[in-house]
């Protein structure tokens, strides 16, 4: 399976799947991906988010079961802070409160009947934990079910993760800093962006002109600059397909490129080339 | 699942946010009995509880609602040692209301 994650202790996603009923079927997510199974689920689905709990809250969901969106991506694995509001432990399970300050959430962390518990850390009410955890949703409650739940040593790990949860949230809405040096300026301006909008990134002109797009309209464009035949225009399957993304999700970034005009349509509506001027 | 929010707020911004629960992370500039004052970009005045357990000098979270004279009547309060970087949680604030979908239900 895919997720082998290095640093996180190594969940493979196979035993959450089964336990959670949520990875059962192989539903294609927009339909017209010719015959990948299960192929629908965008690439960036399984990553770890930074996210604080009024976004959990906020979180997207289409319908019943279907995966959380925030910010219009697709996220499940996600990790957060909060203060440990309320303990109540359950046959199966331990039920905790968390509050970040932005929201409060139920996260639970399931019991292996088999193994011996009492080697995990206690918590205390109004301590500060990290937890890693997948969103659910339960009888329409929504709840975090628990892989990890750790105490926070350092309380400047609490401000860590809030600015964190914030870039994440930048990057999906304003795109990347292009200067891919890492580094934001503490957010002490009245700057609308965290990020020094230097224009130094030493990329290309193309890249200019997508970075103030949605960052499935990078994916896109990053691809159809690389791809062969880009002079005829490349249809957009192939395109969603070599960029990693659902067919919806190409669409929506290919208007965004039409739109703004850095890509225009060759044989057909649906085929894209890079407008180059 | 409660979509309650006690916004981070520091002592400069205190005055929009009367009658509300916030958050504020300062330092503890002095203890008088069942008052304090905390330092958090802005002088507050603090009114404690009977659990409150503060050290001048270090760090500490309020969590309290607004009075208005702008002291706190603080419900909640961590003792957060003397380790805390204050430009963070001040950028913490800033984001807070710069960003508000992320961290602010209004209510």
């Amino acid at each position: 399976m895919t997720a082998d994650y290095g640093g996180g202790g190594g969940y493979s996603r196979t035993s959450y799947g089964a336990a959670g009923g949520d990875d059962a079927g192989g539903f294609v997510y927009g339909g017209s991906q010719g015959g990948s199974q299960g192929g629908g689920r965008a690439s960036g689905e399984e990553s770890l988010r930074p996210v604080t709990i009024k976004q959990i809250i906020d979180a997207e969901q289409a319908y019943q079961d279907a995966p959380f969106r925030i910010d219009g991506v697709e996220v499940s694995q996600v990790t957060f802070v909060g203060m440990v509001r309320n303990i109540s432990p359950q046959t199966t399970n331990i039920t905790f409160k968390l509050d970040d300050g932005t929201g409060l959430i139920e996260v639970k962390q399931w019991l292996d009947a088999d193994k011996d518990d009492s080697g995990k850390p206690q918590f205390q009410l109004d301590q500060y934990v990290r937890v890693w955890g997948r969103l659910k949703s339960f009888n329409n409650k929504r709840h975090v079910g628990a892989h990890v739940i750790k105490p926070v040593a350092d309380f400047n790990e609490v401000n860590y993760h809030l600015l964190e949860a914030t870039y994440v949230h930048l990057f999906f809405t304003k795109g990347a800093k292009t200067d891919a040096n890492g580094q934001s300026n503490g957010n002490t301006g009245d700057n609308d962006s965290m990020f020094v909008d230097d224009g130094n990134s030493g990329n290309g002109a193309n890249d200019d002109k997508v970075r103030h797009c949605s960052m499935n309209a990078k994916k896109f464009f990053n691809w159809l600059q690389h791809a062969e035949g880009g002079n005829e225009g490349i249809h957009l399957n192939l395109i969603a397909q070599g960029a990693k993304l659902s067919v919806n999700d190409a669409m929506a970034a290919a208007e965004e490129l039409f739109g703004t005009g850095v890509v225009y349509t060759t044989i057909d509506d649906e085929t894209f080339a890079i407008l180059d001027y | 699942m409660e979509p309650i929010s006690t916004p981070r707020i520091s002592g400069q911004i205190i005055g929009s946010f009367v009658g509300r629960n916030v958050m504020i992370v300062g330092k503890v500039l002095q203890l008088r009995g069942e008052e304090a004052v905390i330092e958090a970009n802005g002088h507050v005045t603090a009114n404690l509880n009977r659990e409150a357990h503060l050290t001048p000098g270090n760090g500490v979270q309020i969590i309290g609602k607004v009075n208005n004279d702008l002291s706190i009547k603080v419900m909640s309060s961590v003792d957060l040692g003397n380790n805390v970087d204050f430009t963070v949680s001040q950028a913490v604030v800033d984001a807070t209301h710069q960003y508000p979908d992320l961290f602010v239900y209004a209510n």
